[in-house]
């Protein structure tokens, strides 16, 4: 059984961000990547398949994102992935092509499971998943928390609003990790430094013969002040008038 | 007269029973050659280590820990006390019956009768009987004191069913030795049997039971013989039971423990050619790591003093190290992680070192736990928030993750040099990243850097090159990530030409006294209550203010037990200091170190909120502290436990006091 786990890699949340000149995209050169936090989640629980139920699967990470990108696939390969596959690509490119490119990927390996994070933290589009099983014409699983196999296919617990969803799919399917699926495990730095020597296949989108076709286009980008300040009231009156002050309340 | 005072070694034993005897003897001694070497077999499966013996150090381990029987910190003292009993009162018999093989061995030497012994005679004699009818009292005694707490089944001890053998043997072999005593005295009415006076007092008991120089040599003959059995058994045995603690102690003590708070490196070239990590099988502990493991008697003081067992964590440092050794007697000992040692164990230990301190036979537990945290680490076998925490430093070397440029937010206003507006400081204030980070301990900064200010200290700040000084990640076991972030500071280090460094963390202070030595980073390093404490000494500042309001001290592990600076602190506080029960080097630890900090424990299961409740219990309206960890730590469980203590640090204090005369001073 193979397990593809499609990991893109974003800017680290906790570090500040700016934007570049024109303000049409976050300024890269100031910017630390890690591997998005979701996607962690699915490499996490792709591990713990191959641990229990299909100690013979294969696990193969697969990321879209310029040359330098591979930093972050090895982050994936020193959790425990088999093999990575960069598609290298330089510059934004909207949900819909990202599921092409995935789409093309899964032509040629042929996996039985996709299993990817519901969403990245720095766009937060939360579309890759629902887009890529449409193109393959798979069964999806979304917000997924808990995953079982049975004899023909998976038993899911999907995360709604109003709660525990059960639902099953057959193999093959897109599954999205939601936060409570795993706690991912630590990759130190002697397994990254053996992951250096696992398998990393170079590939681009032209030579998967996509062509990218942007449905979105990026307008431009702004930063919000997240500045905040404190002050302390005494009484309730008065934190009352300051939140009219603020126009927080009428 | 005293001259014929003597008694005659192998008395009423022919010829036969003498060949028995030494056929017995060197049966017995060859049991117990086979039984040490048994265990010296299991004990170098481990890595040889390179280290050789300090001869210094290992004759004063010996002398003070083991002759001396020097009690650690008063714990258990009435167990201590019996075990002195039993240890000198059997080191003295032993000692004694040497003397008498060489009084035999050289009289023969010398072809003198039997009768006509070298030395063992006259005011010698007297001296050796009386000393040792006393000694003899002393073992017995102590015996009978752990047998009464065995007989008790005391559940802070292990009870094994080989320990009543061991005990009773040792009772039998006092008791009959008195009785072959005050039979020898009647058979060979011995002059001046006083001397032997538990002896004497037998020989009593036996004359008025109808015991005459008629009919003693078949009893005297009997009685001797069934204490020799008895005696060779037990030599036998020794290697075999709870006794074999006794000659691993030798070898454990001689190789000295490492000091506290020092960890042992491992290098990249190590892991590449072994593909492993830290300790995952029990060869990959050091040879030292296994005999250590023997020297282990079970008595339970590191127990007593683990924070983690006493907030119901599922470590006990004993346990540990007992599932260690009985794997150790396994013979093809599997992984030791998961069934043996569970990763919720090692996890829960905050390396506070307090069991390393307290077992008076130099068992290291803690070290067992760091060194097997590694395998851990090297497996992935971290989740959650405390990886995330691993992940945080290293990529943006701090816990938190924060940007660098943030690391001076805390000297907002208040006009501080870093290393590039004053390159000619003298010492270099280290901040650490919970100062540069968490709000709270941001106050601590700004009071110490106010201080060293008024007091014309002329110090700068790394600011944005400072990065995590890689405490919590070695003791977490991620030695690659400690070596990274040592090695850049390091580099910054000698960039600026830092030779003295202050600091207000006692685990960077470790670090920076202990671990960056280990690569090439040596500088001069004191915690600030110290260089506070000699500005105040030189007048340049004044401590914290007399009080009638109670303040107690909690001491941070890593300051006190581990690097010995409890003085300091107390010069600043104020007079009204109410100490804990717990205090100084026997401080208990509040929870956070080895890496616990980054632990999401829910409040009621936090280690130290047993801390808690004793700083509480002393009714005192502040709770100074002068660690980071320990300020997070107590005022959260404070806040817990809905109390409304100050926590402050020693600095803080100072502060209120020094504040008020600059404000008067300079108007």
């Amino acid at each position: 059984m193979k397990i593809l786990v499609p990991c893109k890699r974003v800017p680290d949340p906790d570090q500040k961000l700016r934007l570049n000149a024109d303000a049409t995209d976050i300024d890269g050169s100031a910017v630390t990547y890690i591997l998005n936090p979701f996607d962690a989640i699915a490499v996490e629980e792709a591990l713990r398949i191959r641990e229990t139920a299909h100690p013979e699967a294969e696990i193969i990470a697969v990321s879209i994102a310029p040359a330098e990108g591979e930093t972050d696939l090895r982050t994936a390969l020193a959790m425990g992935a088999d093999r990575a596959l960069l598609i290298e690509h330089e510059g934004q490119i909207d949900p819909w092509n990202v599921a092409r490119i995935l789409a093309a990927v899964i032509h040629q390996e042929k996996p039985a499971l996709i299993l990817m994070g519901k969403q990245a933290v720095d766009d937060d589009a939360n579309q890759v998943g629902q887009f890529l099983a449409a193109q393959l014409g798979w069964p999806q699983a979304t917000f997924v928390s808990k995953i079982e196999f049975t004899t023909d296919g998976l038993r899911i617990h999907r995360e709604t609003d109003i709660g525990i969803e059960i639902i099953h799919v057959t193999l093959p399917a897109v599954v999205t990790a939601d936060l409570r699926l795993n706690e991912p495990r630590y990759a130190s730095l002697p397994s990254i430094l053996k992951a250096k020597k696992k398998p990393t296949e170079h590939s681009t989108p032209a030579k998967l013969g996509i062509k990218p076709e942007p449905r979105i286009r990026l307008l431009g980008m702004e930063l919000i002040d997240s500045q905040r300040t404190c002050e302390k009231v005494t009484t309730a009156t008065d934190l009352l008038d300051r939140l009219r002050e603020s126009e927080v309340i009428e | 007269m005293t001259e014929d005072l003597s008694r005659e070694i192998f008395g009423n034993l022919g010829e036969t029973s003498k060949v028995i005897f030494y056929a017995l003897a060197f049966v017995s001694s060859g049991v117990f050659a086979w039984g040490v070497w048994r265990r010296v077999k299991l004990w170098r499966r481990g890595r040889p280590d390179n280290e050789c013996i300090d001869w210094k150090e290992a004759f004063q381990n010996l002398r003070t820990r083991a002759l001396a029987q020097r009690s650690l910190h008063g714990a258990r003292p009435k167990a201590s006390f019996a075990h002195r009993m039993l240890f000198w009162g059997f080191l003295a018999l032993f000692i004694g019956t040497i003397l008498v093989g060489i009084e035999h061995y050289g009289s023969a030497l010398a072809g003198r009768e039997s009768t006509e012994p070298l030395f063992h005679k006259g005011v010698y004699f007297i001296i050796y009987e009386i000393t040792l009818d006393t000694f003899g009292l002393l073992m017995i005694g102590g015996a009978m004191w752990f047998a009464f707490r065995r007989m008790r089944r005391d559940s802070s001890i292990e009870h094994r069913t080989a320990d009543w053998l061991v005990l009773s043997s040792i009772i039998v072999l006092g008791v009959t030795g008195y009785l072959i005593e005050g039979l020898r005295i009647i058979r060979e009415d011995t002059a001046m049997p006083g001397i032997s006076y538990v002896g004497y007092g037998c020989s009593k008991l036996f004359s008025s039971a109808g015991v005459n120089q008629a009919n003693v040599s078949s009893i005297h003959f009997g009685l001797w013989w069934f204490h020799s059995v008895i005696a060779f058994g037990f030599i036998a045995a020794l290697p075999f039971c709870r006794l074999a603690h006794a000659i691993a102690a030798v070898f454990s003590l001689a190789y000295s423990p490492r000091p506290l708070g020092r960890m042992e490196p491992v290098t990249m070239e190590e892991v590449e050619e072994t593909g492993e990590v830290g300790v995952g099988r029990l060869e990959q502990f050091t040879q030292r790591d296994l005999l250590r493991l023997d020297a282990c008697v079970s008595c339970g003081r590191c127990e007593d003093m683990c924070p983690a067992h006493e907030a119901g964590k599922p470590l006990s440092p004993r346990d540990l190290v007992q599932d260690l050794r009985k794997l150790m007697e396994t013979s093809s000992p599997s992984s030791l992680h998961g069934e043996t040692i569970g990763s919720e164990t090692l996890w829960a230990c905050t390396t506070c070192n307090a069991c390393n301190d307290i077992c008076p036979l130099g068992v290291r537990p803690a070290d067992y736990i760091t060194d097997m945290r590694r395998h851990l680490i090297g497996e992935g076998e971290l989740r959650g928030a405390p990886a995330a925490s691993l992940q945080k430093m290293q990529r943006a070397g701090n816990p938190w993750g924060l940007p660098e440029q943030d690391r001076l937010t805390w000297a907002e206003g208040l006009n501080i040099f870093t290393v590039q507006d004053n390159p000619d400081f003298d010492v270099l204030y280290w901040v650490g990243c919970s100062a540069a980070y968490d709000p709270r301990t941001m106050k601590v900064a700004r009071a110490v850097a106010q201080l060293l200010q008024h007091a014309d200290v002329n110090f700068a700040v790394l600011g944005p090159e400072e990065r995590c000084s890689g405490e919590s990640a070695r003791r977490m076991g991620d030695e690659f990530l400690f070596q990274e972030l040592a090695a850049t500071n390091i580099e910054t280090f000698t960039r600026h030409n830092v030779k003295k460094i202050v600091t207000h963390c006692p685990h960077c202070l470790n670090s920076l006294r202990q671990d960056y030595p280990q690569f090439d980073g040596h500088y001069e390093v004191v915690h600030h209550t110290q260089f506070l404490g000699e500005l105040v000494a030189a007048g340049k500042l004044k401590a914290a203010a007399a009080s009638d309001e109670t303040v107690t001290y909690h001491d941070p592990c890593y300051l006190a037990r581990v690097n010995g600076i409890t003085e300091a602190p107390r010069t600043l506080l104020p007079n009204s200091l109410k100490e804990m029960p717990r205090h100084s080097c026997q401080t208990a630890c509040c929870g956070a170190g080895g890496g616990r900090m980054w632990f999401d424990d829910p409040a009621t299961e936090r280690t130290g909120s047993g801390r808690i409740t004793e700083a509480l219990n002393t009714g005192s309206k502040t709770v100074a502290v002068s660690c980071p960890f320990c300020l997070t730590m107590m005022t959260d469980g404070i806040t817990a436990k809905d109390a409304t203590v100050k926590v402050c640090d020693i600095a803080e204090l100072m502060m209120n006091e020094n504040a008020e005369s600059w404000d008067n001073s300079d108007p």
